[in-house]
């Protein structure tokens, strides 16, 4: 690895340390904000806890970006399919989260079988598949299949959206 | 002078490999091996590991040959990844193996030689596993 | 409470041709999983755990127990014929496994396997129907002081022992932390980290974190680092073992049971050190110590058997004090608490017959794996040619569907991306994920033993240490955090063994 990635890299996990301190200071402002009535019944008290988790997050983000300065790396987690070697491939990450999102946008107005649809055939497009039609036919068979196996068979009413009337 | 071969780690593979040292010690011409994997599944067994590349590589040298071993993984179909090798080295031949099939397992699966067949613009070498 | 008769009610339960399919699914699925690259028990229960509101929490949890043990089941199919352990707990087994598929005995490694784990898995739950109860027993008697201590203890050892990194795994831990703290306050009814957002007054659902952390953190770390080059699956027929092979395999069974048992059932066990240590001993024992790294029987049938027992003793903890050691202990954990059953030693008198249904489907489970999964072996690794774009696409599918189900709302899939973000940055930077769930799971539990304890004592934090049980359990506690610093002490003393740690291990991180 060149020296340049791995600085890069280190730097990047302090964007970690930074997450944890600022989780730190929101809990601790939220439990600052909280009123505790004074109780025989409640010694403890609703901020006791919030201040002793507040306080954790902040030292081990102090500690974590010590551990980064002084060259501590953390292990990315391996695994049967994962291969370590190559960097993250955000050409296949973000299209995958843009379907994810384009679901959410989606599912309440055009229902879970049009959202599901876009979920499931943008996701195979973005993992690299090209068989666009049988992909396409795959997503909506899914859609259609889970739509009514929740309905008839775990009694969940998924929203039939722009469907509705027609399902 | 170009002779191409797809190769597969199978019977049928074998032939073809064979078949095309010949053809290429014939003709004197350079061969070119193509080994290739969509690479979108964690397994595949059409795609060759080392030690048999390896075994490849010292026949083809024992034998003199002129010869590429190329193992693209690029998310293309082998019919593809054989048929752009011909075209690019301007291959005079294309050797590959032929597997029997039913029609109904041809009609489902498609047909990887049946493309190259229809697709190649040089002379395509079909031979069976013996 | 009479063991053998609850035990007996538990097997009829489980054996109704109801409960019975959804062992067998349960299995069948369990193993599945276990082979496909990506896919874990922990995931998989988690994304089911919507889709089972629907069934008994007694069909629920078969079906769950099933894929726990076909889980571990199907990992080591896969460390065998390709060499790519899924999980910690069978690199042992591929060790030894691998080198025999390659060569020509695939069928026996997998053969041992199979049969060491029911053995293991057999044995490991008959310890578990007894001894769960005694702890049952112990642990009624015992008061919030004792309790808050012991959820202590199982949170710092989970967080400081497995992993490499301690200092990442108190982050992961203090973040789990944090999101149990989401929501109404049980005590005063006040909102803790809403932000003014109604949606979240009622707490992040177990459900949404788990398959977040679990399903769409795991589809978007392997997507990001799909291994390119494909593998090779070593070719096996029917698993089968010679006479010479049994009188090798039977040993190393019963050490490995006898090493995975206790560590399973320890808060930080772990599958990991039975299954290490099991090899060292079976190395050491064999007779023929030169076939060693070379495809030795004994080394595949005692680590796996190993982390079969762990997985059984892991259970005991779970039931019987409701403290999850592992992520699929964790996931089942949730669930219980997703069904409005109160985990912990009241579990055996207040679900008694859940609980024995569920122990009398893990024998039924062990039995239907060796039965299935022997003559099943060449189809499972078929398997593993199926596109991984349908794979991936599949688990973000599911992971939707299932958040979206509980509660039919679109915040929830926001609450899934974003955490699912985490679950991938965590991934990325080393920070352990199981010690976040349990953080989910065990901090708000640990926030009302201590207000219930701090309660009895109006205050006085001497309370906390009012029970002798509970004092003991903070020097154990005390003990694990400093036991890197004695560590480095020895260390120092021996400076020649320094230089054999390579300079980047995990050992490390143990200086901060």
């Amino acid at each position: 690895m060149s020296p340049l990635t791995t600085g890069l890299k280190g730097r990047a996990e302090l964007g970690v340390a930074l997450l944890l301190g600022a989780a730190g200071v929101l809990v601790f402002l939220d439990a600052n904000g909280l009123v505790t009535p004074y109780s025989q019944s409640d010694p403890v008290g609703p901020k006791t806890v919030p201040y002793i988790v507040a306080g954790m997050l902040v030292v081990c983000a102090v500690l974590l970006a010590i551990n980064v300065i002084r060259g501590g790396q953390g292990e990315a987690e391996g695994g049967e399919d994962v291969d370590l070697t190559h960097p993250a491939d955000w050409k296949t990450i973000l299209p995958l989260a843009g379907a994810f999102i384009l679901n959410i946008l989606l599912i309440d107005w055009a229902g879970w079988v049009i959202s599901g649809t876009v979920l499931f055939w943008g996701s195979v497009l973005a993992l690299g598949s090209r068989r666009y039609v049988r992909d396409g036919l795959i997503s909506v068979a899914l859609s259609l299949l889970t739509f009514y196996g929740f309905y008839l068979g775990l009694g969940i009413a998924l929203p039939a959206g722009l469907l509705e009337g027609i399902l | 002078m170009t002779i191409v071969v797809g190769y597969v780690p199978t019977p049928e593979g074998e032939a073809a490999l064979t078949q095309a040292i010949a053809e290429a010690r014939k003709n004197n011409t350079k061969l070119l091996v193509i080994n290739s994997s969509k690479g979108d599944a964690l397994v595949d067994n059409r795609y060759a590991q080392e030690p048999e590349i390896q075994s490849i590589e010292d026949r083809l040298a024992i034998q003199g040959i002129d010869h590429v071993i190329k193992q693209p993984v690029r998310g293309h179909d082998a019919a593809a990844e054989v048929l752009d090798a011909a075209e690019e080295n301007n291959a005079d031949l294309i050797v590959i193996g032929l597997r029997r099939r039913t029609p109904v397992g041809k009609l489902i699966m498609g047909s990887v030689s049946q493309r190259i067949l229809l697709e190649a613009d040089c002379p395509v070498l079909a031979v069976k596993a013996g | 409470m009479d063991v053998w008769s609850s035990l007996m009610d538990g097997f009829a339960t489980a054996l109704t041709p109801m409960n019975f399919l959804y062992a067998v699914i349960g299995v069948l699925l369990g193993t599945a999983v276990g082979v496909l690259p990506g896919l874990g028990p922990a995931m998989t229960v988690a994304l089911l755990l919507p889709v089972t509101y629907a069934l008994e929490p007694t069909s629920a949890f078969i079906m769950f127990a099933g894929i726990y043990y076909g889980g571990m089941y199907g990992g080591s199919t896969t460390s065998i014929l390709l060499n790519t352990p899924g999980e910690s707990s069978s690199v042992v087994t591929a060790i030894e496994g691998n080198k025999m598929a390659k060569a020509g005995r695939a069928a026996q490694a997998l053969a041992t396997a199979a049969i060491g784990s029911f053995v293991a898995g057999t044995i490991g739950t008959a310890l578990l129907a007894v001894f769960a109860p005694i702890v049952v027993e112990f642990a009624v008697s015992l008061g919030a002081p004792s309790y808050f201590a012991i959820m202590v203890l199982a949170l710092l050892a989970v967080t400081a022992v497995l992993g490499n990194s301690r200092l990442r795994g108190f982050a992961s831990l203090a973040l789990g932390l944090a999101i149990g703290l989401v929501g109404m306050d049980s005590v005063t009814g006040q909102r803790r980290l809403t932000f003014g957002q109604p949606l979240l007054a009622d707490g992040l659902d177990i459900v949404v974190v788990a398959v977040a952390i679990f399903a769409v953190g795991e589809a978007l770390w392997v997507a990001a680092h799909l291994r390119r080059t494909p593998l090779h699956v070593i070719p096996v027929g029917r698993p089968w073992m010679g006479r010479k092979d049994w009188s090798r395999s039977w040993k190393p069974w019963l050490r490995g049971t006898a090493f995975g048992f206790p560590f399973g059932a320890l808060p930080a066990g772990g599958a990991e050190i039975p299954t290490f240590l099991s090899y060292v001993t079976e190395k050491r024992l064999s007779k023929h110590p030169e076939e060693f790294g070379k495809g030795a029987i004994e080394g595949v049938a005692g680590p796996e058997a190993a982390n079969n027992a762990a997985a059984a003793g892991t259970l005991t903890p779970m039931l019987a004090l409701g403290l999850p050691t592992n992520a699929t202990a964790a996931v089942m954990l949730a669930a219980f608490t997703s069904y409005g059953i109160q985990p912990g030693p009241q579990l055996f008198s207040s679900q008694g017959p859940l609980v024995w249904a569920l122990i009398a489907s893990l024998f039924i489970g062990n039995l239907l794996l060796l039965l299935i999964n022997l003559p099943l072996a060449p189809l499972w690794a078929k398997l593993l040619q199926l596109p991984r774009p349908y794979l991936y696409a599949g688990i973000l599918f599911f992971a939707t569907l299932g958040a979206y189900s509980v509660n039919l709302q679109a915040f929830d899939l926001v609450l899934l991306l974003v955490l699912g973000a985490l679950g991938f940055m965590m991934r990325r930077f080393g920070l352990p994920v199981l010690p976040l769930i349990l953080g989910v799971i065990l901090g708000p539990r640990i926030e009302g033993q201590l207000r219930k304890t701090l309660q009895l004592s109006a205050g006085d934090p001497v309370g906390l240490f009012s029970e002798p049980i509970a004092v003991v359990i903070y020097i154990i506690v005390g003990l694990i955090l400093a036991w890197p610093l004695l560590f480095k002490l020895v260390r120092r003393n021996r400076p020649e063994r320094k230089t054999l740690l390579p300079a980047n291990s995990g050992a490390a991180d143990y200086s901060d």
